[in-house]
């Protein structure tokens, strides 16, 4: 006959109280739990531009996500900062060709969709 | 399609349920089935090989029933739970004679018996807590949660070989209400529809 596995009851009685737990804690999603999808699925759809900014004698790789037709829409995010700016500029270029959806950089910033007004 | 081994242990439940683990010889077994005492011997050994592997068998069983604790925050999940007692304690009813014996010829069994009711003793006082704490049971103190569980406990074990001493119907739906019936006067008005839906579901309303 096979040894019979023993658990210690109170470690028992303590996996009993946290399954109890799960119902009480879990609930069941709603629509608007998952909005920050819908809310976000433009970045899947952006340009990646690297710019590089010297602040206080550090160069800060930023990378701009722009949607490619309407520049308007964009993000600007601080990614790391380096002290060397040949390093900087590798590295930026490294980060944009990650973070790009076109790894080749065709998706391009369509500019004329910003339609600037010179009135 | 059954093997000769499944053959050979559901007969000797059936066997051991109307004889005793102890009366029942290899020859009996053998009889049940119409095979011969050697070819019995095949496959198990001795009898103590046909014991073990019976116990591992029920033991199985038994933890199936246990490890479908809570699945759903319903009084049904509670319901479906006790038509599998039911039909496990029913089904190996043998297990009272070893619940009081002091002594089991291997004791492994004994001690795994001592867990596993222990086990369903926990079970039980956490679902009793759980319901409490979703609103299904009236405000209910520790004392009280505490004789209701051992209440339940009595009732889920005891019931079937106590209805057979008195030579009384032994049936599912008089199981649950055996059962029900200790909970009922602990429901809150929130609980009460859930309970009258299980009830229903049951034809015990």
């Amino acid at each position: 006959m096979k040894t019979p596995f023993i658990i210690d009851p109170k470690l028992y009685e303590k996996s009993l109280d946290l399954l109890n737990d799960l119902h009480f804690i879990e609930s069941k999603g709603k629509l608007v739990d998952f909005s920050f999808f819908n809310d976000d699925k433009w970045l899947s759809e952006t340009a990646v531009i690297e710019n590089l900014a010297k602040v206080a004698g550090q160069w800060d790789i930023e990378l701009l996500f722009a949607m490619h037709n309407n520049p308007l829409k964009f993000i600007k995010r601080f990614i790391v900062s380096y002290s060397c700016p040949r390093k900087a500029t590798l590295f930026a270029s490294i980060m944009r060709r990650q973070a790009a959806k076109d790894q080749r950089g065709t998706l391009v910033v369509d500019f004329e969709g910003i339609q600037i007004s010179e009135n | 399609m059954y093997s000769t081994k499944n053959k050979i242990l559901n007969a000797s439940i059936k066997l051991f349920n109307e004889y005793g683990v102890a009366s029942v010889r290899l020859q009996q077994i053998a009889d049940e089935i119409g095979i011969s005492v050697g070819n019995l011997a095949y496959h198990f050994k001795t009898k103590d090989f046909i014991v073990s592997s019976v116990y591992e068998k029920l033991f199985d069983d038994f933890n199936l029933i246990l490890g479908n604790y809570l699945l759903f925050p319903s009084l049904e999940d509670f319901d479906k739970q006790i038509s599998s007692y039911f039909d496990f304690f029913d089904k190996y009813h043998f297990y009272f004679s070893d619940l009081f014996s002091n002594e089991h010829q291997i004791p492994k069994i004994k001690e795994e018996w001592n867990s596993l009711i222990n086990k369903m003793d926990l079970q039980i006082k956490k679902r009793l807590e759980f319901y409490a704490k979703s609103g299904f049971f009236k405000e209910i103190n520790r004392n009280n949660l505490q004789t209701v569980t051992d209440n339940v406990l009595l009732t889920l074990i005891f019931w079937i070989p106590q209805q057979k001493m008195q030579s009384k119907i032994v049936s599912l739906f008089r199981y649950k209400n055996a059962i029900w019936c200790l909970i009922l006067p602990y429901i809150s008005n929130e609980g009460f529809p859930e309970l009258q839906k299980v009830l229903n579901d049951n034809n015990l309303l």
